[in-house]
Formats: structure tokens, C-alpha cells, sequence
């Protein structure tokens, strides 16, 4: 099952690097990092798809994120109500009148020509999780050339208090 | 408070005397010069041992630590000076100790264009540091060290690397020191609110329990908790059983101490926690070498886990309730909830158990060749169990939690997590400089001296006043000891040889002694003991010797190997 956490951390050099060594040194299984800046200035937020099937060691591991002195919080929306996004680009070999299916897959709304030449076409697809590994498992029917896909990004619906992080800074004890 | 303009360099010494630091262990070097350089105005309020390997000086910051509750400090040049380290860092990790480094670095513009001696030691150690720095402004250099210092000791105590450019070290700057509190954005895990309803929960299991079991581990040292430990054991008539460094959490010599738990641990111990219906870890956190196979560790008894660290909650064990927190604090609160009681079905039990490994017991018998163990339990009764002993790695260190009873906190010094070989005597030196009055043994092996022997040179200079004793197999023991249970005795580059330790003591410039019968011991320690100052003493013993008993790695903690009775010992008095 997979463990989705959003965490907030100071912008600051090296920071991912400790994201990356405590990830790689108690052996968690990742599925995508993503990281970008927020609303507030100097806060970065990052979302971790975890790969874990134990209860116990999920909770380990947002113990242990949460450990790191430059992580403001962890908040872990795996069980929350929340959107999940991804984005992938696919460069994709075609022939004539394979125009027509792709034309069904961008009609569904999951997908946007960027290039379209007479022996390729770059695509655009966004959506969750579900539909752009549905849509990828459609483009394998013609030759995918390139293939790359951003990672996922949760964001939590409503405004409830416990899915809000904490991000003030406090004094160790 | 007015401005004053001073260096890098000098901001780093006056944070360090800021922080109540009178002793720095270190080794200079290209990019920490302009920092030695300064070091002079403040050497009346700062003493800087010299170390002769910086893996000794993070060594020393640890012993040192670890004998005074103080954060240790150590500081090394860039490249392979801070890269020498990283093993002290990892060693102090393991452990909780709180230590910070400081090393310099190569001038900002020529970071990342591999300059000489460049190495991205902030990036590397963050593995095995709670945190660490490379500061790129001098405006942040008071700030940052302030902050390494509160992070080192707050929460679950650890080493942080400070990591502080040569050319930032001679620039100028209006000094002020950081009055405000230091405020960081997740640093500190301690949740200062007790779960009432955990409270509780802990106090019915307590109460309901008919063979409960304390573990007391490291966490009681830290907490400075000893106290209410020995009130919780005495209160519930609950007997404990300390993991390596727990070691003097509750006395040796207390009735419902049963001594170390796990792989070398107490037959009694071991027993009492696989057959318990409770087990109440406090400040421990159920490592391998104390648990056996997890699967079937304790399987009848339900655990209450008081740590405060929340990332150890059913990380190896699960546990019914966990309280997050303070030791001192909870277990404050707990105690009052609990109604006095005996039990003493339990704790007979347990006094048959003890007595059955007691007729095994290797310093109750007489042999023609000296015993590791009978070499302890005389430097034991020697120094009237109150030295402070730094062990190292190995049968030796196993000997010594098994032999010399500690019954006061901190009094013993070793590696446990990560087991260092090489720790003991920096470790040591650094721990006389807290402890200028006290008897300190190293208890060490032929293996593990010969790692940081170096250090002795260290020991002269400072007239560190330590006592050196080597338990020499001329074997690296505790592997000879797996490879003759687990790999048919083909002892594959176990045979050590060693120096003549006398003739190096000479060298060295300290006294050296060699003993090889039992009968010389007390002797040989009283003249040892009244020279103030470093002594070495050789113990030649036999070679072949075990350490009794034994769980091996990953089976039951009740499937322990003990001691055979020898052909040799069977006429012998027991």
C-alpha cells in the first residue's frame, strides 16, 4: 500500500540531500519525490509516495522525517480525502491514422498534444495516479521513444486543523 | 551590549566558552589555522588537548561527554582531518552523545572545484550527525554554533558537525552574541504533554502484571532517571535487567537487579523476560544484540515502551502502550499511580535461576592459566567498584559488563551501538578531564589498543591519569570465538600479534606491567594505582577462553550457550 506524505521544510541548501540520505538509509521503498516552493517564503513542500505495507514502519518512517531538524512537519494524507496529480510527457512514434485514437485519449480531457509532426507527436498527460497509468498503458500500443513523469503532488481538501502543518519554529528542549 | 569586532576565528572561541566549554580536543591543519591562530588569546580559558589521530579527538569529545553529562567538542582540519571523523561521529550517534565538531574548510570560492584538501564533510556526515552545518556567512557563524549546541543536547542527545570556511575564519565582523532562545523549525520531537489515558493504560497493565520486568536502558542515564527507576522496581517488587549501556541505571548490588540482558546477557535475565507478562523498556530501544529473534521475544508479556524518541516506537518490537517523553518526567507521574505490592513468586523464581548459572562461573574456579574474567572481577574488587571503566570492543567488553559491577550512573564508558574498536582509551583520556579525582580503567583488548595506540603519546602529554589494562589473547577474540562456533575454528586472520606493551609503555614514557598469574594482580594494581598519571598493565590470558553465556545472533534469548564444565576444571575447587 502506498504511504502518501506531504512535508514542509526550510528552503535551504542540502536540504533534499537529507530528505534523499535518510530515504536511502533506512531502506524505504519510494515511489516519487516531488519538491517546490509555497505560499510562504523560505518554506519548501515536498510530497513522498511510500511504497510500505506496514502499519508499523509507515509510522516509522513519518517519525522519522519528522526527526529532521529541518523539517517543520509532516503530515501524512494516506488516508485523508485529498488530490493526487502527476504529470507525464511522452514522445511517441506514429504512423498515419494512428492520429484518430490519440485524438480519443486528448477527447477524454487527460491529455494535450505539444507536438504533433508526420512521424511523432510530444503528449502532455496530467491527471491522478489511476489515469495517467491508464493513459501511459494506452500510448504502449504505439513506440514511446521518451517517457517521463514528474512524481506525484497531493494536496488535502477542506481547511481541518489536523491536516494543517505546523510551521512555526520552537526551542529545543 | 555593544559591538566589538572580532574574526571568525574568534567568534568561534568566544561561542565555545559561551557554551561552557573549558577542554577541545583537536589536530590543526591548513583550514583551520587562522582558528589556532586565535586560539591563543583564550588558552586561560580553554585548554586544547592535541590528539594524535582525529578520530581520537572525537573519541575524547565522547568520553568526555559521556562521563559529564556536558557536550564534548572536537576540532579537525578539512578533507582527511574532518573525513578521520566520521567514526567518532557515528559512534557518538549510535549512542546518543552529545558532541560537536568543528572543522575547517577550504576558502568559499574554492568550494567545489576539488582544491586541496576539499572534502564535503557537512554532506558526508549526514548519515551519522542529528544535523550539520557548513556556514557560508559570517553573520551566521555565533548563530550557527549556538544553535549546534542546543540540538546536540536537546531531545535525544547527538553529534552536529560544524563545518566553517578558512577564509570566513579571518574575516572581520561585529561580534554579538545570540542572547534570544534558539528557535528551529522541527528540531525537537519531545512532546512535554502526557497522554493521560497512556498514564493510565501503563499504570493498570503495572498493576495487573504477575511477572513484569524492567529493561533499563541508556535512556535512564540521559534522563538522570536512576532514581525513579529503583522506585518503580521497589515499589511493584518489579525486577530489572539492564541493556550495555544501562549499565549502573539501576545498582549492581540492588536485590531486584538481575543484570545484563541479550547476547551475553544473564541466564536469569534472559529467562525472566521470554517467560514475563510484562515488560516495561524505559529508555532503551529493543536492539538485536538484546532482543534474539524478535519473533519469539517475549511472546506472553505485553510491553509498555517509555522513550523519547517516538521514531523507536514499535520500530523492532511492538508495544501495547508507548509514552512519549522524558523518562524522568513520565515515570514521575507514573510512580504515584501505583498501589506498593510484593510478589514474590516471581522474584523466587528468578533467585533459582540465578543460583543454577552462579556454579558455571569461571572466577570461582582455580586455573593454570590467568581467565579474562577473573582479571576483571579483581580490578572490580581492586578499585572498590567506583572507577569510572571505559571497555572497548570485543570479549573483553562483554567480560566487563558481566564482571565489573557498576553501581553508579555514567561510570561506565563503552561503544554499544555502533562498536568501535578503538574507542576506549581516547575515550578515556577525554573522560579524565571531567573527572580529575576519579580512578579510571580502561578495560581494553590487544585488538582494540593496537586501533588508537597512537593516543598513548596523548596520555603522557596530558598526564591523563588512566589505567591501562589490556586482557591479551593474542586473538581478536570475539571473532576467533564466532569463527570457532559458527565456522568450524578456522580462525581466518584472527591471530594478533602485539608490540612488547612494557618496553612501548617505555617508550611512550609511562609505566608498563606485565602480569601473567592471578596471584600478582592485587599487587601489580596497587602500584599502578599510586602513580598519578597514564600506566599500562598487560594481562597475559588464555587464549582459547569464551564468553559464557552466549545467544547466538537471531536465535530465541532463552537459547543460550553455557559455560561446559571442562575436564580440566573437574577436579578443581568450585
Amino acid at each position: 500500500m502506498k504511504q502518501t506524505l506531504i512535508l514542509f521544510m526550510q528552503d535551504e541548501p542540502g536540504v533534499l540531500n537529507r530528505i534523499a540520505s535518510l530515504v536511502r538509509r533506512r531502506n524505504f521503498n519510494i515511489d516519487s519525490i516531488v519538491a517546490g516552493r509555497t505560499e510562504k517564503n523560505g518554506i519548501t513542500r515536498m510530497t513522498l509516495v511510500v511504497n510500505e505495507p506496514n502499519k508499523a514502519k509507515r509510522k516509522t518512517i513519518y517519525n522519522n522525517l519528522k526527526k529532521l531538524v529541518d523539517v517543520y512537519d509532516v503530515v501524512d494524507a494516506s488516508n485523508e480525502n485529498c488530490h493526487i496529480r502527476e504529470h507525464a510527457l511522452v514522445k511517441v512514434s506514429i504512423k498515419p491514422g494512428d492520429f484518430k485514437e490519440i485524438e480519443d485519449l486528448v477527447a477524454k480531457g487527460n491529455c494535450r498534444v505539444l507536438d504533433h509532426e508526420p512521424e511523432l507527436m510530444i503528449l502532455e498527460l496530467s491527471g491522478n495516479e489511476v489515469t495517467v497509468e491508464e493513459s501511459i498503458g494506452f500510448l504502449k500500443k504505439f513506440k514511446i521513444l521518451e517517457l517521463l513523469r514528474s512524481g506525484k503532488m497531493a494536496m488535502i481538501s477542506g481547511n481541518q486543523k489536523k491536516n494543517r502543518p505546523v510551521l512555526v519554529r520552537s526551542e529545543p528542549k | 551590549m555593544s559591538k566589538v569586532k572580532l574574526t571568525g576565528a574568534e567568534i568561534i572561541w568566544e561561542c565555545l566558552i559561551r557554551e561552557g566549554v573549558n577542554v577541545v580536543f583537536g589536530y590543526p591543519g591548513g583550514a583551520i589555522l587562522p582558528t589556532y591562530d586565535a586560539l591563543g588569546k583564550y588558552s586561560d580559558k580553554v585548554h586544547h588537548v592535541l590528539t594524535r589521530h582525529e578520530q581520537g579527538a572525537t573519541h575524547m569529545a565522547d568520553g568526555y561527554a559521556r562521563s559529564s553529562g556536558k557536550v564534548g567538542v572536537a576540532m579537525a582540519t578539512s578533507g582527511p582531518g574532518a573525513a578521520n571523523m566520521v567514526t567518532g561521529l557515528a559512534t557518538a550517534m549510535m549512542d546518543s552523545i552529545p558532541i560537536v565538531c568543528i572543522t575547517g574548510q577550504v576558502p568559499r570560492p574554492a568550494i567545489g572545484s576539488d582544491a586541496f584538501q576539499e572534502m564535503d564533510i557537512s554532506g558526508a556526515v549526514i548519515p551519522v550527525t542529528k544535523h550539520s552545518y557548513l556556514v557560508m556567512e559570517i553573520e551566521n557563524l555565533a548563530r550557527t554554533i549556538k544553535e549546534a549546541f542546543a540540538i546536540a543536547r536537546s531531545g535525544r542527545p547527538g553529534p552536529v558537525l560544524v563545518d566553517i570556511p578558512k577564509d570566513l575564519q579571518a574575516e572581520e565582523f561585529d561580534f554579538i552574541y545570540p542572547e534570544e532562545p534558539i528557535l528551529l523549525p522541527g528540531e525537537n520531537p519531545v512532546i512535554s504533554d502526557i497522554d493521560l489515558n497512556s498514564l493510565e493504560q501503563a499504570a493498570s497493565l503495572i498493576s495487573e502484571s504477575k511477572r513484569p520486568v524492567i529493561l533499563a536502558g541508556h535512556g535512564i542515564l540521559l534522563s538522570g532517571a536512576s532514581k525513579e527507576v529503583i522506585e518503580l522496581s521497589e515499589k511493584g517488587n518489579i525486577p530489572s535487567s539492564w541493556t550495555l549501556l544501562g549499565s549502573g541505571a539501576v545498582p549492581a548490588s540492588h536485590h531486584l537487579n538481575m543484570g545484563m540482558m541479550g547476547m551475553h546477557g544473564e541466564f536469569a535475565a534472559n529467562n525472566a523476560i521470554q517467560k514475563a507478562d510484562l515488560l516495561i523498556a524505559c529508555g532503551m530501544r529493543f536492539d538485536d544484540r538484546v532482543t534474539g529473534n524478535t519473533k519469539t521475544y517475549s511472546l506472553e508479556s505485553k510491553k509498555i515502551h517509555i522513550e523519547i524518541d517516538p521514531s523507536e516506537i514499535n520500530k523492532n518490537v511492538p508495544v501495547d502502550v508507548a509514552l512519549v517523553g522524558d523518562l524522568k518526567l513520565i515515570l514521575s507521574k507514573l510512580i504515584p499511580l501505583l498501589k506498593k505490592r510484593q510478589n514474590s513468586s516471581w522474584t523466587d523464581k528468578i533467585e533459582d535461576w540465578r543460583k543454577e548459572s552462579q556454579s558455571r562461573d569461571i572466577i570461582n574456579m582455580n586455573t593454570e592459566m590467568l581467565y579474562g574474567a577473573q582479571v576483571i572481577s579483581d580490578i572490580w574488587k581492586e578499585t572498590n567498584g567506583d572507577a569510572i571503566v571505559v571497555s572497548d570492543v570485543g570479549q573483553h567488553q562483554m567480560l566487563e559488563a558481566q564482571y565489573y559491577k557498576h553501581d553508579e550512573p555514567n561510570t561506565l564508558l563503552t561503544s554499544g551501538g555502533l562498536g568501535t574498536m578503538g574507542f576506549s582509551l581516547p575515550a578515556a583520556i577525554g573522560a579524565s578531564f571531567s573527572n580529575r579525582d576519579k580512578d579510571i580503567w580502561v578495560i581494553v583488548g590487544d585488538g582494540s589498543i593496537q586501533m588508537t595506540i597512537t593516543e598513548l603519546a596523548t596520555a603522557v602529554q596530558e598526564n591523563a591519569n588512566i589505567k591501562i589494562a589490556i586482557i591479551n589473547n593474542g586473538y581478536l577474540g570475539m571473532v576467533r570465538q564466532w569463527q570457532q562456533l559458527f565456522y568450524d575454528s578456522r580462525y581466518s586472520e584472527t591471530p594478533i600479534s602485539s608490540p612488547d606493551y612494557v618496553k612501548l609503555s617505555e617508550a611512550y614514557g609511562m609505566k608498563g606491567f606485565r602480569v601473567k598469574s592471578r596471584t600478582e594482580i592485587s599487587d601489580t594494581m596497587k602500584e599502578a594505582q599510586n602513580i598519578k598519571g597514564p600506566v599500562l598493565i598487560e594481562f597475559v590470558v588464555e587464549q582459547h577462553d569464551m564468553v559464557y553465556p552466549m545467544v547466538a545472533a537471531g536465535a530465541d534469548l532463552d537459547e543460550m550457550i553455557s559455560r561446559p564444565v571442562h575436564e580440566q576444571f573437574k577436579d578443581a575447587e568450585m
